[in-house]
């Protein structure tokens, strides 16, 4: 039962992983992104992780998919559809990846027979202590990036300048 | 399964972002697959914390941190992106030239 769950889970979100990086429109690519998301969510529930899966669907399916999707549509061009989508160095960049998973490879190799030694059990409670006490630091600081994050982009995408608007 | 599984699909998963960030023309696609590198990052935390730190869950919320920041830095990019376009008319990579005009 666990291999069919992992085996199924890692061919969807292969899959749709390559469908990201090779499809011609990227409006397609952009809803394979979604797919790709929601199979890496489903890898942290097998995982047992329950808190990450749904902050996984909150965060990246719901939020930064539908972003680019957004995105997407307001700076696509109908020319977009028949231009050519990758540049024309593509065999370096599989040689370069190819090169690099032999150095993955050899890294992972000797965890091969590392079994799991526990069962999962639900996290949220045991998440939440650890922000509060030893992570209460990194927690503020996101806060201050994410605040930062939401002027620039209001900063960036209001178009035009502020003088231009002014009444 | 074992924890070599996991790593695999998350390397596999890493190397596909690193071909479409080297590979794509198109701005939008390239931040697509920086996305799936981020998560083929949050999937070796999570997996090293369950197999190898199963007592404590730093891993995980350290994922929920990388959560955090790739989700500004995906907002914060395709503002970007969007004023690009909106000035240079483009949004293929070869086509930004340009530091001011």
């Amino acid at each position: 039962m666990e291999q069919i769950v992992f085996y199924s889970l890692s061919a969807v979100t292969l899959i749709a992983a390559l469908g990201v990086v090779t499809m011609r429109n990227v409006l397609h690519s952009a809803l394979m992104l979604g797919v790709a998301l929601m199979g890496v969510a489903g890898l942290f529930a097998a995982l047992g992780a329950d808190f990450l899966f749904a902050g996984q669907i909150v965060i990246y399916v719901t939020g930064v998919a539908v972003l680019v999707l957004f995105v997407v549509m307001l700076a696509g061009r109908e020319s977009d559809l028949h231009a050519r989508q990758t540049n024309e160095k593509w065999p370096l960049a599989v040689a370069i990846c190819a090169v690099i998973f032999f150095g993955f490879w050899r890294c992972i190799a000797p965890y091969a027979g590392t079994p799991t030694r526990t069962q999962p059990e639900p996290s949220t409670r045991a998440i939440g202590k650890l922000l509060l006490s030893d992570y209460a630091l990194p927690f503020e600081l996101i806060s201050l990036i994410l605040i930062a994050a939401m002027i620039g982009a209001i900063l960036f995408s209001r178009g035009g300048s502020a003088a231009e608007d002014a009444p | 399964m074992s924890l070599s599984h996991y790593l695999v699909v998350s390397a596999a998963l890493f190397l596909i972002g690193l071909f479409g960030a080297l590979t794509r023309r198109n701005t939008i696609g390239i931040l697509m697959s920086i996305e799936l590198i981020f998560n083929a990052a949050n999937l070796n935390l999570v997996a090293f914390n369950r197999y190898l730190h199963f007592d404590a869950l730093h891993g995980n919320v350290i994922t929920l941190f990388v959560m955090g920041i790739a989700a500004a830095e995906a907002v914060v990019g395709l503002a970007l992106l969007m004023a690009i376009y909106r000035n240079l008319n483009t949004i293929y990579a070869e086509d930004f030239n340009l530091l001011k005009g």
